[in-house]
């Protein structure tokens, strides 16, 4: 199967990837797995008291699309408010990367880390 | 009929492999399309039909995992889509740390012996999360019914560690 230039691009220069310091009362961290292809995913977003995105961390085990999903959300996220965030869907990061029926589910979790990740940091800061 | 009738067998996970092979082989004889090369065309298409359905019954009731997840369907119980995002979070935490071991096999200095290190910590916790899987399968509640579901769900990410495993086993190899 023929993976996009998009997705190549991503998969041989992934922006963001590493690790912010999950103890940070502003980290807060989202981790997804897909049974199907075993690929697990950590998306991690340093959040500004003002509800602001200010840095985004991924690490991705998995194949390149679900490496190249993760990678583009972190770009797409920063900046943006976790309300704005939370509304990114799927089928935008799928368009964008141009990514076949088969790899759908790649988007589906990336969507889904960015839910857990705010989450995350939802359950932190109402303690 | 379901597959466990159609082997003639219990409905329970433990199957014997090789009997579950002798009846595959006789149940695949006597289907056998050649058989059926001299009758109607309607009975050679039922023919085709039965020796897919016995294959399709033998792939599944001799993988372990498939065959939970069946039993499980039987049972009615809920299976999420395979697509479904897994978020059990120490699970994942564990398996980004079982997932970073494989990473750094490559740069050991006996890459054998940090192989086989890995292959043993991969099969303990596959085997402790399968003999849960197969209590929960012969209790056989709604609770541990979906405790089983959670289970066979976590096996596959073991599965997998296994594949990414044996594939990395394969490129040492060839170097």
């Amino acid at each position: 199967m023929a993976y996009s230039e998009k997705v190549i691009d991503h998969y041989e220069n992934p922006r963001n990837v590493g690790s912010l310091d999950k103890n940070d009362p502003q980290v807060a961290t989202g981790m997804v797995g897909a049974p199907a292809c075993g690929d697990v995913m950590k998306l991690q977003l340093k959040i500004s008291d003002d509800g602001i995105i200010e840095d985004a961390k991924f690490k991705t085990y998995g194949c390149g699309s679900a490496i190249a999903s993760s990678s583009l959300v972190t770009e797409w996220v920063k900046g943006k408010s976790i309300d704005e965030a939370a509304e990114i869907k799927n089928t935008a990061i799928a368009e964008e990367l141009a990514l076949p029926p088969v790899k759908i589910h790649c988007s589906i979790l990336a969507e889904d880390a960015i839910k857990a990740a705010i989450e995350d940091y939802r359950t932190k800061n109402n303690d | 009929m379901n597959y466990f009738q159609l082997f003639g067998l219990v409905n329970q996970f433990d199957i014997d492999l090789a009997n579950l092979s002798t009846i595959y082989q006789t149940l695949q004889k006597q289907a056998h399309p050649d058989r059926f090369a001299h009758a109607s065309s309607q009975e050679q298409l039922i023919a085709v039909q039965k020796s897919t359905e016995i294959n399709d019954a033998y792939q599944t009731l001799k993988s372990p995992l498939l065959r939970a997840q069946y039993m499980l369907e039987l049972r009615g119980v809920d299976m999420p889509s395979e697509q479904a995002s897994f978020g059990d979070v120490s699970f994942l935490m564990r398996q980004m740390e079982l997932r970073e071991l494989l990473a750094e096999i490559k740069f050991a200095n006996d890459t054998d012996a940090a192989i086989f290190e890995a292959s043993v910590v991969f099969e303990t916790e596959f085997e402790q999360l399968f003999n849960q899987l197969q209590v929960q399968l012969t209790e056989n509640t709604t609770e541990s019914n979906a405790q089983a579901c959670d289970n066979v769900r976590k096996l596959k990410f073991y599965q997998k560690l296994q594949v990414e495993l044996d594939k990395l086993e394969d490129a040492l190899l060839d170097d």
